[in-house]
């Protein structure tokens, strides 16, 4: 019963941690604005944590520039388990419109499996709480793997 | 110390939040939002035109060669490396790319995030590249529009697509394509007779 | 035989009723109600009330990650004391006319244990070897400093007042409180306790950590400070010291103020003590909250040792000429 509890409650919890791997401000923008009163995802259980440590949800931002990777993993390695990483925007994915520069270490999945891409750029707020809800999911299941 | 907020604070303890309640209750996107985009290969005529003004090398061609002559030419477009500045539809001649409203695009695999589309291009008839090119041209035109005898080109209305693509590789900017009007301008005084516009002309319409 | 079932008493009042138990459900309900109404305050929706009991829960299931320049047994063991101490002075705080335990001087007991549980996470905090503790640690001091003077000056005032009436000179014990306000009346009524009552009130936020006062946490700022290093089961526990501060802190001004209310039933008596506290919370802690900014550290000493203090001290005074 314990067990369902925990499981019960991760996916009701989430607390996510927003990395910036060099974005344009633009994705961060539109993270922060499924915290304001329009899309309020603390009902979901949704919670912008301050320390990597607390977190359950990873979000990056950003083509991973070269000088953001090394913080970029570390901080995912601060992460404890069960943790689900996102990816939002175009960025992270492929380095969009950065693609092929000589700063960009990108993209994200070269380095550290990827749970959920959020595509769009930057995507609505809609969207994110979606890619979100799915990685709450994501973080029941690995939890109920772990066990 | 001052609280601004106080009153602002109470009336709201009582009123109605001014959420949305996403997921319980779906929402759309507003009118002329840029989200997933459809691709419809039937329209496309392959002139690349879109692959050449993505900012995000988010579209790739990739042309496959049937046995019997023709060609198969799959789009792909990369949402996931896509800008969603509607560039690429807007430099298309034939209206083959198309952004819907439909924001939802959550992957769980790369995959998940490619749109693509395909179409059998019926080959052009056996061409040799240089002056054979030329008189092939001059083959294909028939009577409707004669070669002039400067060298200078000469654009088939009958089969011009207005593709603007002649215009952008013009060394000299001697010609004005206006896609939306539909016409096709030479100026006589800037062209130097190079031949890089029948060259690049997707549908050979071009005549020297 | 008694001796057994005396043992078996106390250990019911440590794990259920006044003890762990009820502090875990009141606390935590006490924490989903401040953050509903917070919520509600800023035009949002807001968490279910059952948050707080759903992020306990998974952060119990999450991996522990104990850094390698932590001190371990320390680090492990500091949300424990906290916690401990915080069941323990929920034990002295009398629900209306039921105690657990009393003695003759329980406020100056609750006056150390109060300290216990800052003091554990600045042990934890600083056993975890993160810079960002550093800062929350040097900042977590200063609070307690700033809210400590007012407090016990409130205490004093409160003491005065009761020992005055019951001929003692000064009543250290809560039940003897309860027992006046019993008799007498709550003492929120007298004259020479309201600025006491309004002191106690600022002091809540301050005390419990919550938000305009909230640097020694500031996540924004210092990634949580002392939690910095935290995760999983000793977070959740420090999670749940957190709440249980504002059951205990309310719960101390409604046995310091708001005596003599109680209907003489242990069960009701723990109803009409929980919705006191939760009026209390909202009144003290989300409606605070929700109307203002994050206080520099030098403003909240500076607010505490002067407005606080000087309303806790007028009530003393006022206490010593009898009013």
């Amino acid at each position: 019963m314990f067990k369902r509890l925990i499981e019960e409650s991760t996916e009701k919890s989430p607390w996510l941690f927003h990395i910036n791997a060099g974005s344009c401000n633009g994705c961060d923008i539109e993270l922060v604005s499924i915290l304001t009163p329009r899309y309020d995802a603390e009902r979901l259980g949704f919670k912008l944590a301050g320390s990597p440590r607390h977190a359950d949800i990873v979000v990056v931002t950003g083509p991973v520039t070269k000088q953001s990777l090394p913080r970029v993993l570390r901080t995912i390695a601060q992460v404890p388990e069960p943790r689900c990483i996102v990816t939002m925007g175009s960025c992270p994915q492929s380095g969009n419109v950065f693609r092929g520069s000589y700063s960009i270490a990108g993209p994200l999945s070269k380095y550290v499996p990827v749970d959920v891409d959020v595509a769009g750029c930057a995507p609505k707020p809609e969207a994110i709480i979606d890619g979100l809800a799915l990685a709450a999911k994501m973080l029941r299941e690995k939890r109920g793997q772990k066990k | 110390m001052d609280f601004p907020f106080i009153k602002e604070a109470v009336s709201q303890l009582f009123g109605k939040s001014s959420c949305a309640m996403y997921p319980a209750v779906p929402s759309e996107a507003a009118e002329g939002y840029r989200g997933r985009i459809v691709y419809h290969p039937e329209r496309c005529i392959a002139c690349g035109m879109c692959e050449r003004v993505c900012s995000g090398n988010a579209i790739t061609r990739s042309v496959e060669h049937l046995e019997d002559g023709q060609d198969k030419i799959t789009l792909t477009f990369n949402l996931g490396s896509c800008t969603f500045c509607a560039s690429c539809a807007d430099f298309c001649a034939k209206q083959a790319i198309e952004f819907t409203r439909d924001y939802h695009m959550i992957a769980t695999s790369e995959e998940d995030l490619l749109v693509r589309g395909s179409f059998i291009k019926a080959a052009p008839k056996k061409k040799a590249p240089g002056p054979a090119k030329q008189a092939d041209c001059q083959a294909q035109s028939g009577a409707g529009v004669k070669p002039r005898d400067d060298g200078k080109p000469v654009s088939d209305p009958s089969r011009c697509v207005y593709c603007t693509i002649c215009a952008r590789k013009c060394p000299v900017q001697a010609l004005t394509v206006d896609r939306a009007a539909k016409t096709w301008m030479l100026d006589e005084e800037k062209c130097i007779a190079c031949g890089t516009c029948a060259q690049a002309c997707p549908k050979n319409c071009i005549i020297l | 035989m008694t001796v057994v079932i005396d043992a078996l008493m106390y250990l019911g009042y440590v794990l259920i009723f006044p003890g762990f138990l009820f502090c875990f459900l009141a606390g935590m309900l006490l924490c989903g109600i401040d953050r509903k109404l917070v919520a509600k305050m800023q035009k949002r929706v807001g968490p279910p009330v059952l948050q707080p009991f759903y992020d306990f829960f998974k952060l119990c299931g999450k991996e522990t990650i104990v850094p390698d320049a932590a001190e371990g047994i320390c680090f492990m063991f500091a949300p424990l004391l906290g916690l401990a101490a915080l069941v323990v002075i929920q034990l002295f705080i009398p629900v209306f006319g039921f105690t657990a335990i009393s003695g003759m001087a329980d406020i100056v007991v609750i006056l150390y244990l109060l300290l216990i549980p800052a003091v554990s996470i600045i042990l934890g905090g600083a056993a975890s070897g993160s810079p960002y503790a550093g800062v929350g640690l040097s900042r977590e001091m200063v609070t307690i400093i700033s809210c400590e003077l007012p407090l016990v000056l409130v205490l004093l005032a409160v003491a005065k007042t009761v020992g005055d009436a019951m001929g003692t000179g000064l009543c250290f014990s809560l039940r003897g409180i309860a027992e006046y306000q019993a008799a007498n009346g709550s003492l929120i009524c007298r004259i020479s306790m309201l600025p006491a009552a309004a002191a106690m009130l600022l002091i809540i936020p301050g005390e419990t950590g919550n938000h305009p006062f909230d640097a020694a946490e500031a996540e924004t700022e210092i990634c949580e400070g002392l939690l910095a290093e935290y995760s999983g089961a000793p977070l959740a526990v420090f999670k749940l010291s957190h709440a249980v501060k504002m059951l205990t802190l309310t719960s101390l001004f409604a046995a310091l103020f708001l005596g003599g209310l109680g209907t003489g039933m242990v069960v009701l008596d723990a109803l009409l003590l929980f919705v006191i506290c939760a009026v209390l919370t909202a009144l003290t802690i989300s409606f605070v909250h929700a109307v203002t900014a994050r206080l520099k550290i030098e403003q909240i000493f500076k607010y505490y040792w002067t407005v606080v203090t000087l309303l806790a001290a007028v009530s003393l005074v006022l206490a010593w000429y009898g009013l």
